[in-house]
């Protein structure tokens, strides 16, 4: 390399860093005069199959009450995959006007966008028909910026051909989770099963347990987040959870797995979301029952799923925006979707509404679903969320293949997390 | 080409025919699971073969994911991108191996150095820039940021290399300008390797999914790999009918394996090898 | 003759290669400016801020903070070490049978066409099929490879799922996927070897085997070498297998490289910052590699050095 190109090199790099840092803008939408004519809306939903067509058809009827609002529709993928475009399109500016996804609220509230808050005051809305729980889903900073719409939780199903064959009675379901570890051997001893229990989603059902305990996971610390789930309620739901694999209930390391097992029909229960219930209903072969999860201390689940949110922030567009929102979440319009989709509906009122009071009646599993929704919840959210998954994951595993102890363990995520918190 | 050699290899050939069903193997799965029920899907013991043909798995692909749509996409960016990345290449090519100029090492250099950045890592900052220019959702906006390819590059320059310096010289002597060499000698004489790298350059056009998926939105602009994505998760436990969307997705790349294959086989036993 | 040469930087050129070489290598460098140098210097820039993707944070300049937190990552050490496992195991393989098959390939066999298909076949198979049929066959409870040890008298084995296993599992997965690009490059040179060189061997008495390790090895020097670089370079961007297969990282994170590494960091995290001076160090990694394998190649190699 001689001189007088490593000067080049220098030079050029000056240049262009310099012009580049000048450039570093996160790219405002212009507030341009809008002409007259019907406000067009950018709509992308993370909603797949069903769920995303039952979404479209309404959101395609209130287009037709609204001519002066022009929608632009459009599946954006993954949870994950819309999360990362979400994301690039704000560095541009082309980001969507409304957006159903998952965490949303790190696009909105996490960007300072707190508009959803006051928009909730309109005297067409009734926020407080919402389950507590859900609306804390769609929260940041403990502020509303989002709303909950594709809701879902986990549901135990289990296999009815495992459970007469072991000789159990589920009419009483356990309470506990010790209670449920007994019933899950035994499952394996009489039942033939090769495997008691296992989760498609580890990350999710361990926030359950550690709420159930009496663990919230995370809390705030004046302006901070602070972990919690490594304090002594959540060692001892880690704890349990080593016993789920020592007892040779749970396989170690296999949740990816778990779902294949579950339908080949070689395990006994399998906590997965409620969103299984429409596809896997009348496709297994056994027959497919489903209980309340048990619990610690109280019973208590961790809420799943996408919410809607409004990320433009031009005044008008928010304006037609809301107009929307409100119309998918009105209690029929989003209890219908729900049915339709295997999601949950998230208005209490909605077990007036005769469609549900329908599909309850006639769907054991369905029904047991909806029960627990009287104790969902959400945890706090917050910019690291992501992080923090994959670092439960990352536990859950070493616990699991007793790599570390669980009070070590817990201990190791908290600090972890703390180090990726500081900016 | 045949070596000419006295006997038939036949351990080569048994051995080559024992890795080969290991090759295809999964392939062979994979038709076969393409026309399998739901219930022969998750079966245990494992089914090989359908317990009946469900044709039915083709029809639903593509009332799942605007299917023909996706794979007119993909043709089209595949063969556009696959055409300018190949021009590009092979001008650059040939001054690599045939000119002299100035700040040569440190081009190869440069070229090299291209090669080393994933796509993930310049994801953003290409992006900002694609958008910034008002090309998000358009075909320009997907294909020309994926038209460098050093491995082209150098893939030429590997072939062009070996084309012996009698040709140039003799053509020189008949007072033929560079670019008359390149068109009527170098050209001419690497058909198998322009053939290999063409191939090679649609295959990775037709596969690339990282970068189209973040740049495209809207479904009409969308390109197989990130439709085929879109259908695992539509269709997360109808296993069968995203291996029915697979076995349709590998059909042209097949078809130009094919095409060139031949296209290497003829200009080899036409040229006559040069002594 | 001063209208026919220019001296540039000391150098003596001829005035009409320059012309056609400006024009011939233009649109190549308009490409490389665009395309790469000026992400690659965004990219630069970040690695040493605090950009967040997530996160609305005061953008700042942090020095070498990011690589200072590399260094002392435990996670960015697994991706190191699984990445340089991964690679090397996948070269040598992978080259090796390429090169094995390709040259029984160019010999005198029946059926060439369907068994250079056959190699080359799961090369076209897109990824997200591909990964999830081996899934299926890693499964260790029903997948086929545990019901072939089964049969061959061997123990289970836990696959993706364990993490003795994991990094394997993957690098045959990779080696089935990505052999026949291989297969087809040394084909190529084999065939570019004129049979005259071939024939004047056979009648000078020479073996099959003096033939091989003297005539169509050495003359295969510029393909091999092209091979191994973009093998390099290749197994060190590898991501979508890992990605598809074990999307967190594998078990005890013992199929993560450093491109996982690196998307989990500027899209998990959103720590773009960070995910931008891993790119840098995997960038100086895969550059210093190639440098030692030139030099070990320096006079047989057609690069233009």
């Amino acid at each position: 390399m001689n001189m007088k190109r490593v000067i080049m090199v220098l030079l050029a790099s000056a240049i262009l860093m310099g012009v580049y840092a000048q450039g570093q803008n996160e790219g405002k939408p212009a507030q341009s005069v809008e002409p007259t004519g019907p406000v067009k809306l950018q709509v992308w939903y993370a909603l797949s199959g069903a769920s995303g067509q039952t979404f479209v058809g309404q959101a395609q009827a209130f287009a037709k009450e609204h001519p002066e609002i022009e929608l632009e529709l459009t599946y954006s993928g993954s949870y994950a995959d819309t999360a990362t475009k979400v994301s690039a399109a704000l560095l541009s500016g082309t980001a969507p006007d409304v957006a159903v996804m998952a965490a949303a609220q790190l696009y909105t509230g996490g960007q300072g966008n707190f508009e959803m808050e006051s928009l909730v005051k309109d005297k067409d809305f009734d926020i407080n028909d919402i389950y507590p729980g859900m609306q804390q889903y769609g929260m940041f900073s403990n502020r509303i910026c989002a709303l909950p719409y594709g809701i879902s939780t986990q549901v135990l199903y289990y296999n009815k051909d495992i459970i007469a064959k072991s000789g159990i009675d589920l009419s009483t379901p356990p309470k506990t989770w010790d209670e449920f570890l007994k019933i899950a051997k035994a499952t394996q001893q009489k039942g033939g099963a090769e495997y008691g229990f296992d989760t498609s989603d580890g990350v999710w059902l361990i926030k359950s347990m550690l709420s159930q305990n009496g663990n919230s996971i995370v809390e705030k610390k004046g302006d901070k987040v602070n972990p919690t789930f490594n304090q002594e309620s959540g060692v001892q739901v880690a704890t349990f959870w080593k016993k789920l694999v020592t007892e040779g209930v749970m396989p170690a390391g296999q949740h990816d797995n778990s779902e294949k097992k579950f339908l080949a029909g070689n395990m006994a229960f399998i906590a997965a979301t409620s969103s299984r219930i429409s596809k896997w209903k009348g496709n297994t072969s056994f027959a497919l029952g489903a209980i309340p999860m048990p619990g610690f201390k109280k019973q208590s689940l961790a809420l799943g799923g996408n919410v809607i949110s409004i990320i433009t922030t031009d005044k008008k567009k928010t304006a037609a925006s809301w107009k929307l929102v409100k119309y998918m979440m009105q209690e029929p319009n989003q209890s219908a979707f729900a049915l339709a989709t295997g999601y949950l509906p998230v208005h209490k009122s909605s077990v007036n509404n005769p469609a549900v009071k329908e599909k309850v009646a006639g769907d054991p599993l369905y029904k047991v679903a909806i029960g627990q929704l009287d104790y969902a919840w959400a945890y706090l959210s917050f910019s690291e969320m992501g992080t923090m998954d994959n670092l439960i994951w990352g536990t859950l595993d070493e616990i699991e293949k007793g790599i570390t102890e669980p009070k070590q363990a817990m201990d190791k995520a908290a600090s972890d997390l703390l180090k990726e918190m500081k900016d | 080409m045949a070596k000419k050699r006295k006997h038939t290899n036949w351990l080569g050939f048994v051995l080559l025919t024992a890795g080969s069903l290991i090759m295809i193997f999964p392939f062979v799965w994979m038709i076969l699971s393409s026309f399998k029920t739901v219930s022969d899907v998750y079966a245990y013991p494992p089914r090989w073969i359908p317990s009946h043909w469900e044709f039915d798995n083709y029809v639903k692909v593509f009332q799942m994911i605007p299917f023909g749509r996706y794979y007119l996409n993909s043709i089209y960016t595949s063969v556009m991108q696959t055409l300018m990345e190949i021009t590009i290449c092979i001008m650059g090519a040939y001054a690599f191996v045939a000119l002299d100029f100035p700040g040569k090492k440190m081009l190869n250099s440069l070229v090299r150095s291209t090669m080393f950045v994933p796509t993930i890592v310049t994801l953003i900052p290409m992006y900002v820039m694609v958008s910034k220019a008002h090309l998000v959702d358009t075909y320009a906006g997907i294909m020309l940021p994926q038209i460098l390819s050093a491995f082209t590059l150098y893939l030429l320059v590997s072939f062009f290399s070996t084309i012996p310096k009698d040709l140039f010289d003799s053509a020189k002597l008949d007072g033929c300008g560079y670019y008359r060499i390149l068109l009527n000698v170098v050209i001419p004489n690497s058909k198998s390797s322009i053939s290999t790298a063409v191939m090679f350059a649609f295959l990775g056009h037709w596969k690339s999914y990282t970068w189209p998926l973040i740049i495209t939105n809207k479904q009409q602009y969308r390109t197989l790999p990130i439709g085929m994505k879109y259908l695992v998760q539509e269709s997360s436990s109808e296993y069968q009918v995203m291996m029915a969307a697979s076995v349709m997705a590998i059909v042209p790349v097949l078809v130009v394996y094919m095409i060139f294959e031949k296209q290497l086989v003829k200009s080899i036993t036409l040229t006559g090898m040069k002594a | 003759m001063s209208e026919r040469k220019m001296t540039i930087g000391g150098k003596l050129y001829d005035k009409e290669q320059l012309r056609a070489a400006t024009v011939l290598l233009l649109p190549l460098l308009i490409a490389i400016l665009v395309l790469f140098i000026f992400p690659v210097f965004r990219v630069v820039f970040y690695s040493f801020s605090n950009y967040n993707l997530i996160k609305r944070n005061d953008f700042r300049i942090i020095g070498l903070d990011n690589f200072t937190y590399l260094f002392t990552d435990v996670k960015f050490g697994k991706a190191l070490r699984n990445t340089f496992t991964f690679a090397l195991s996948k070269l040598l393989l992978d080259t090796s049978i390429a090169l094995v098959v390709a040259l029984v390939l160019d010999t005198r066999i029946p059926l060439r066409h369907y068994l250079r298909s056959a190699y080359f076949a799961p090369v076209v198979v897109p990824i997200v099929a591909s990964s999830l049929i081996w899934i299926w066959f890693f499964d260790p409870g029903i997948g086929p490879f545990n019901q072939i040890r089964a049969f061959l008298g061997l123990k289970p084995s836990q696959w993706i799922y364990g993490e003795k296993t994991a990094l394997f599992s993957i690098v045959l997965f990779s080696i089935w996927k990505g052999v026949g690009y291989n297969i087809v490059l040394f084909l190529s040179g084999l065939q570019n070897i004129p049979d005259s060189y071939i024939e004047a061997a056979q009648v000078d008495g020479a073996t099959n085997m003096q033939i091989l390790w003297k005539i169509k090895l050495p003359l295969l020097r510029p393909i091999t070498n092209f091979v191994i670089m973009m093998g390099i370079i290749n197994t060190f961007k590898v991501f979508a297998e890992v990605n598809v297969m074990t999307p967190k990282g594998g078990p005890l994170y013992s199929t993560s490289l450093i491109v996982n590494y690196i998307y989990e960091q500027a899209f998990t995290n959103g720590k773009m910052g960070r995910a931008c001076a891993a790119s840098i160090l995997l960038f100086a990694i895969i550059y210093l590699l190639t440098l030692i394998q030139n030099r070990m190649n320096a006079s047989k190699t057609i690069d233009v050095e």
